[in-house]
């Protein structure tokens, strides 16, 4: 299968005052099309600063980053806006939706970046995955008025609604019970049987466990990179 | 005399102005965005939904914020009415004197100027070779005329009225533009013939000839009859402004030829002063002099002194007036009273700019996170200055237009309310003419501040680091 993502020599620094903080110390990963990763690590391995890279969020200090055939490492804020905004989506521990718009109007807001006109065709697209995540009847509610895992699911709508080569997941369940978790996961499964990459981070072995892949990253470095084989079943 | 000028016709075309305005605005900010920004159209008017969208949603704190707009903009509008109508009631009282026109009055000397002679006629003023002297000045001068004035009583059958007999020549009505409600004026031949006619002020015509013509009829003053010839249309009286210049109440006048005054009442004019009688000599009263040319009116003016100045020596017994000076010094203490009501104005656009600065700036802060959304789902920098700059504007447009209407209904309230006002507070009428050009320079400016205040939070807001403020609470 095709690389969607490869980092090479990826390394990333922060600047405190006069100290000099290595998060990532030249990394070198390759994904897959298709493929369904989970990132785990302790806190302070760099999976979350990875996770913010390979989200165009942040750029690398050093090293390559391609997406797809492109070099996203150099390029300047309006570039990486639009690589954000056509080729990936994301999912948030938080949800991150916005209180004063409506599911509908949730789903709808990253094509307002792209530049499309929104009308009745757009919206009707908006409308038919609200009903994929199964929220056909709460279209005009606004998140404060749904659960947890409603919210979440308005949230993966709204990360399919510009067809992104790539889902990147930050803790997706994190702030779920696991009747839900396993929902939100079998989810996320069948997006990934559908085609859809997912690269998402964890810290909850048996969330890694619905992953095909599971990366394990240690003080900026990869600690350890399986093939996950009894996938649980849900 | 408070009249307010807002025909239905006034308030259309400013309702339609105003959404000229409107146009241009919105035409004039869509190339900005597409210019500047590179945002399109349909993004743009996505843009002032979701302005709008968000601006409902903190319904008080958006009114609050925008409340200094309103209030600049109103008072703008309404400061502007009521200068420009109070000022313009000045001008108009001026003008009506004629603004090619020079007054020489006479004035009695003071009695303890050197030249006061104790005796029972007081003799002083403006004599024939004063004005035999000022035609000579030439061509520029279009007419002279001359009046003198009797108080004096007159009378028709038993009806009395004291009136002031004003004896000139016909060009007295074309000086003052008087119009006759019936009759004639006096003619040129009623002066040579010493005809004894008059021509009777509104008002006296009302009151000596309540229930008839007065044309033909005859007022008997002193001890002779008069055959009025005429009665003039009623007229604004001009005001004594200045000091110098003394009040005339035309519809209170009587007027007959200037020789049939000499010939029935003599030089000597009676006048009681409470108790005493006093006996003035005086030729003329008041001699108008009307210039072919508004540029002509200053150098004529100054012949005119110089020729009295040597006529007259030392004696001080004569005043030039020239209604222009007063027209110019009247223009110049408008101007500068409407200068400084749009400072006074400006200010509190200003402080309602700062404002709305304030708010805006609070707003980014409050959502940080949503700034930091919406940068994850693909905004761009710009789209975000184009969120908060549209909403900055949104409201003070909409702050601008309530403004407008708010400044406009207070133009009709505040005379209505004034005039309840006890009158040692507010005194007379309180005439509003309504300043159109304020009206679209202060929404101009309520938009304009919109941008210029809301520039700075909505960069602010674009700078935000998208980690950082996604992980802002």
């Amino acid at each position: 299968m095709a690389a969607i993502v490869r980092v090479v020599d990826l390394f990333k620094n922060y600047y405190m005052g006069t100290q000099t903080v290595h998060v990532l110390k030249g990394l070198n990963l390759t994904f897959e099309e298709g493929d369904f990763v989970a990132l785990m690590g302790p806190s302070g391995s760099g999976k979350s600063t990875l996770l913010n890279v390979l989200g165009c969020l942040d750029r690398p200090t050093s090293g390559a980053y391609f997406l797809g055939e492109v070099n996203v490492a150099k390029m300047d804020d309006d570039q990486l806006s639009e690589v954000r905004s056509t080729y990936l989506g994301f999912i948030f521990q938080s949800y991150n939706l916005l209180p004063q718009y409506t599911v509908v109007e949730n789903i709808e807001l990253p094509l307002l970046y792209q530049g499309i006109k929104l009308d009745d065709a757009t919206k009707e697209r908006c409308i038919k995955l609200a009903e994929m995540v199964g929220l056909a009847d709460r279209l005009d509610h606004r998140p404060l008025q749904l659960s947890g895992g409603q919210q979440q699911r308005v949230a993966i709508a709204r990360s399919l609604v510009n067809d992104p080569h790539l889902i990147l997941g930050d803790e997706p369940t994190g702030n779920l019970d696991t009747k839900t978790s396993v929902e939100i996961m079998q989810m996320l499964r069948t997006l990934n049987r559908g085609g859809k990459t997912i690269i998402m981070v964890t810290h909850e072995n048996d969330i890694a466990a619905w992953a095909r892949r599971v990366v394990r990253l240690r003080d900026g470095r990869v600690e350890s990179d399986v093939r996950n084989d009894n996938r649980a079943t849900g | 005399m408070s009249e307010l000028p807002l025909s239905p016709r006034l308030v259309g075309l400013a309702v339609i102005g105003l959404f000229v305005v409107l146009a241009v605005i919105a035409g004039v900010s869509g190339m900005f965005s597409r210019l500047v920004l590179g945002v399109s159209g349909a993004k743009l008017q996505r843009s002032v939904d979701l302005a709008i969208k968000s601006l409902w949603l903190h319904k008080l704190r958006s009114f609050l914020s925008v409340l200094g707009i309103i209030i600049g903009t109103s008072s703008v509008i309404a400061l502007m009415a009521f200068g420009e109508g109070s000022m313009q009631d000045a001008l108009d009282d001026i003008k009506r004197q004629g603004a090619t026109n020079i007054m020489v009055r006479s004035v009695k000397p003071s009695d303890d100027s050197a030249t006061a002679q104790k005796s029972w006629v007081t003799s002083y003023g403006l004599v024939k070779r004063d004005l035999d002297r000022i035609e000579t000045i030439g061509d520029s001068i279009v007419r002279i005329v001359p009046l003198r004035v009797f108080p004096t009583e007159a009378r028709y059958l038993e009806r009395l009225v004291n009136a002031r007999v004003i004896g000139t020549t016909p060009e007295y009505a074309d000086v003052h533009k008087f119009e006759l409600t019936s009759g004639r004026f006096l003619t040129a031949t009623d002066d040579q013939d010493r005809k004894n006619v008059c021509v009777l002020g509104s008002e006296v015509a009302d009151k000596l000839f309540p229930f008839e013509d007065p044309v033909g009829r005859s007022v008997l003053m002193r001890t002779f009859d008069f055959t009025v010839i005429g009665v003039i249309r009623e007229r604004m009286p001009t005001g004594g402004s200045g000091g110098s210049q003394a009040a005339e109440e035309f519809n209170r006048d009587i007027y007959m030829p200037l020789h049939t005054t000499v010939a029935r009442f003599g030089d000597v004019i009676s006048v009681r002063t409470s108790g005493s009688r006093v006996n003035e000599k005086v030729q003329y009263n008041q001699v108008t002099i009307t210039v072919s040319d508004i540029d002509k009116v200053r150098p004529v003016g100054d012949s005119i002194k110089a020729i009295l100045e040597q006529e007259h020596g030392p004696k001080k017994d004569w005043v030039v007036t020239i209604p222009l000076d007063k027209l110019e010094e009247a223009e110049r203490a408008k101007n500068r009273f409407m200068t400084l009501m749009f400072m006074i104005a400006a200010i509190s656009l200003l402080v309602g700019g700062i404002g709305i600065m304030n708010i805006m700036l609070a707003t980014v802060t409050e959502r940080t996170r949503e700034i930091g959304i919406r940068r994850a789902l693909g905004a761009k920098q710009k789209d975000i200055i184009l969120q908060f700059l549209v909403e900055a504007v949104v409201q003070t447009s909409v702050g601008g237009l309530c403004g407008v209407v708010f400044g406009l209904s207070a133009i009709f309230a505040i005379p209505v309310i004034w005039s309840w006002l006890p009158s040692w507070v507010a005194s007379g009428p309180l005439p509003a003419k309504i300043h159109v050009p304020s009206i679209f320079i202060s929404f101009f400016f309520a938009v304009l501040i919109g941008v210029a205040f809301g520039l700075y939070p909505a960069w602010r807001a674009s700078r935000l680091d998208p980690i950082e403020a996604l992980r802002h609470d």
